[in-house]
């Protein structure tokens, strides 16, 4: 089903991705969604991407920078 | 090591009259209880920026350096951050200053600024695959990368538009919040974050088509 609100839907899909869409649009184009194949195969690559780089990208830092920080905070105080 | 004790730190940030910071005096327990503060509130954010740091370093010696570097800042300037308003995007604009600054001055991209004038046209189609079922089989190719795999294609993106993908994909931080980190207007972040993901996803499926991942079967997933 393409003839009604796909325009709107491929045009808003990165705001609508990243929440950033009024109440009313939010709704338009999650209701758009679940009835049009191709809009919600493009959501899905999209928030495909968003989780592959959301847990890519975790890290932890290493022991030795914590207690660094906390030491030169610790002289920085005591100026 | 870089000299950062010696430089005011001076943040365009909504900052809160000394008069109703307690402590704001600076006796001894004062300064205690406000270090005491920094560290219960700012310090659980260092895996966050140490990881946005590597992103933006590309490499541990100079992520290292540069959390180091934004804690002892931010430290520094505490007294003068809000208590109730949003301290992880106070830090990650600490720590985009302080990389642009610091880190960006001497290896600056000159195509830079240019990137953000392009057309769109300029910067190749905006969808990949033209059938639903081949999408399908792209986000499923496209979950069945490796982490280094992500990583690589992070790096291959230009520097502002992987920070504007980053800031919101990663920290999962409003457009305005990316706005006041990187001191751009909206709409530049807006078009920073589509074309970033836009050759994102473009370099993610090529990867994906080179290794032979693909998906064998198409389905829906909402």
């Amino acid at each position: 089903m393409t003839d009604c609100g796909c325009d709107k839907a491929k045009a808003e899909l990165e705001e609508y991705l990243h929440r950033e869409l009024s109440d009313a649009d939010f709704r338009d184009i999650s209701e758009h969604l679940s009835h049009c194949e191709d809009c919600s195969t493009e959501h899905l690559v999209g928030l495909t991407l968003i989780q592959k780089v959301r847990s890519a990208c975790s890290e932890t830092a290493p022991v030795e920078l914590r207690e660094l920080v906390l030491t030169r905070i610790r002289a920085l105080q005591a100026q | 090591m870089l000299a950062v004790q010696e430089s005011p730190v001076v943040l365009d940030w909504p900052a809160m009259d000394n008069d109703t910071v307690p402590g704001a005096a600076g006796t001894s327990a004062d300064r205690d209880r406000l270090r005491r503060l920094f560290e219960e509130q700012a310090l659980p954010y260092m895996d966050q920026l140490y990881a946005a740091a590597m992103r933006m370093t590309r490499n541990p010696s100079d992520a290292a350096d540069l959390v180091q570097e934004t804690f002892v800042k931010a430290f520094a300037a505490f007294r003068q951050f809000e208590q109730g308003t949003n301290l992880k995007a106070w830090l990650y604009r600490i720590l985009t200053n302080t990389f642009i600054n610091s880190y960006r001055k001497n290896q600056r991209n000159p195509y830079q600024n240019t990137l953000d004038d392009l057309e769109d046209w300029q910067l190749g189609s905006a969808e990949s695959a033209t059938s639903s079922t081949a999408r399908s089989a792209e986000a499923e190719a496209i979950d069945h990368l490796p982490d280094s795999t992500v990583k690589d294609a992070l790096q291959a993106i230009p520097e502002d538009f992987r920070l504007a993908v980053y800031l919101a994909d990663v920290e999962g931080f409003s457009y305005q919040e990316i706005a006041d980190i990187m001191k751009t207007p909206v709409g530049t972040v807006m078009s920073r974050l589509h074309r970033g993901r836009r050759m994102l996803r473009e370099l993610l499926t090529d990867y994906a088509r080179d290794r032979g991942i693909a998906a064998p079967t198409a389905r829906r997933t909402t």
